[in-house]
């Protein structure tokens, strides 16, 4: 089961790619899908290997991603 | 003849880093007749320093129009900022980079810059922060000399760190010192003031350039770990970590934040005491290692001048003068000023009946002096408000009084 779980806000999103690129477990990729500013957002595409570091959230520029532990019981620990 | 550049203590081997030789393209190998802010210049180029950031202001600006003009010529860049945070933070992520990095400024610039330097020290950044020092508070006397940011160079910054401070007296040690200054900022990954004067920077003097080949430059600690196995703040034993190169796939988060040893932030008591207390050690322990100090007639003396920087040179006057009337008057000269060789001075103390310690304020390092003396001897200050550099006499005066 995965450590983590990573939240994207897409419409913050400005597709950089910093987080795809940083990503330890190589967890996202940028989707084929459109934002209303017209970039393409991350999306997950190894859910089973997030770690919740949240190196991506220390590395978005613009706040549009983040990722926490998930507990036992399922929960974030925010 | 000046006595020789002496370390206070027999050199320990531990954990020497490797050196390497200059690269001659940086090199202005020769004699030559130039200021010391030209000298300094020149040192950064010799000592493999190939960026700049800065905000110019007098007296430091000679030394980055000098690189402005070299550094296209070795490579490298200057890039002029719209302020001193920006010139300190930029140089910052040169230095992550790969480039060896340094900002100049005096003290108004130094103050803006003390923010950065707090960062340098807790994400352990190798860089050189060069201070030429001028009268302040403020704005003070923007042409005219001090030496009244000895205490901010250690401690601007708010949070317990340690830094290195260096203080030249001329321009060839302007030149010396500057190698010295990147070659301990990458052994101990820390920033290094280099703490000149307005009197040394635009005095000009006899500088001479050795060949690159006997220039040793200590070059990035570069991991040679593969990428699974990297932390970017582990330590090998000595309590120095080393440095990913960028773009070499080693990713993680430089952070100001108090951060564990793979680099991610951790706010607990016990990672902010680990950390905290390994950036002093770093460095405290080694200082026997890193002091140099320059030590005359010390067997003997009954007053001990202490003195740094262009202070240095007017107190060789007194000192010579006092000893034609038959005093016995040591003189030791702090080169490096930060971390302080309060064991030389402890030591000391046991057997002088005083120290005098002049200097361009009105009393910061003799503070330092009289806490290492710890009562076993007087101290005594010569202080001066800055705007030009101490009447001999008056240095004098203090001397034959202390030896009473």
């Amino acid at each position: 089961m995965a450590k983590g779980r990573v939240s994207i806000v897409v419409e913050r999103c400005k597709a950089c790619g910093f987080c795809v690129e940083f990503c330890p477990t190589h967890v996202l990729a940028l989707s084929s899908a459109f934002n209303s500013k017209g970039y393409h957002p991350p999306h997950v595409v190894h859910p089973e290997k997030c770690s919740g570091c949240d190196l991506c959230g220390m590395y978005c520029p613009d706040f549009a991603i983040c990722a926490t532990k998930v507990t036992p019981t399922g929960g974030g620990d925010k | 003849m000046k006595a020789d550049l002496q370390r206070a203590d027999a050199q320990k081997a531990d954990h020497k880093p490797a050196l390497q030789k200059a690269d001659p393209r940086g090199v202005l190998t020769g004699v030559h007749f130039m200021d010391g802010d030209h000298a300094c210049c020149e040192g950064a180029l010799a000592a493999g320093s190939r960026f700049a950031a800065g905000y110019p202001i007098t007296p430091s600006t000679e030394i980055v129009e000098r690189f402005a003009s070299r550094a296209p010529t070795v490579g490298g860049t200057f890039i002029q900022m719209e302020d001193e945070l920006a010139a300190s933070i930029t140089l910052q992520g040169a230095v992550w980079g790969g480039a060896k990095a340094f900002t100049v400024t005096s003290g108004p610039g130094f103050s803006l810059m003390m923010e950065h330097i707090g960062y340098a020290a807790m994400t352990e950044t190798p860089c050189v922060f060069v201070d030429v020092q001028r009268g302040g508070p403020s704005t003070g006397l923007p042409t005219l000399p001090a030496q009244a940011d000895m205490m901010q160079a250690r401690w601007g910054s708010h949070g317990d760190y340690e830094i290195i401070a260096l203080c030249p007296n001329s321009p060839q040690e302007c030149f010396d010192l500057t190698i010295k200054a990147f070659n301990l900022a990458e052994e101990f990954r820390v920033p290094v003031m280099f703490m000149m004067d307005e009197v040394v920077g635009h005095m000009t003097e006899k500088v001479v350039i050795p060949p690159a080949d006997q220039i040793e430059v200590v070059p990035r600690r570069h991991t040679h770990k593969p990428v699974a196995d990297y932390l970017p703040y582990g330590t090998n034993g000595d309590l120095v970590p080393e440095m990913a190169h960028a773009g070499d796939g080693y990713k993680f988060h430089v952070t100001g934040l108090t951060h564990d040893e793979r680099g991610y932030p951790n706010m607990t008591p016990q990672v902010q005491n680990k950390l905290v207390r390994r950036l002093q050690d770093k460095i405290l322990n080694a200082v026997d290692r890193i002091t140099l100090v320059e030590e005359e007639q010390l067997d003997g003396a009954d007053v001990v001048v202490v003195s740094y920087g262009i202070t240095s040179r007017v107190a060789q006057r007194a000192i010579e003068v006092a000893r034609q009337q038959g005093l016995r008057v040591g003189k030791l000269r702090l080169i490096t000023a930060w971390p302080f060789p309060e064991k030389k001075i402890r030591e000391l103390a046991t057997h002088v009946k005083a120290f005098v310690v002049p200097e361009l304020n009105l009393g910061q390092m003799v503070r330092e002096v009289e806490r290492a003396v710890a009562g076993q001897a007087k101290t005594f200050a010569v202080s001066h408000a800055g705007g030009g550099v101490h009447n001999p006499v008056d240095i004098l005066k203090v001397i034959v009084e202390a030896a009473r």
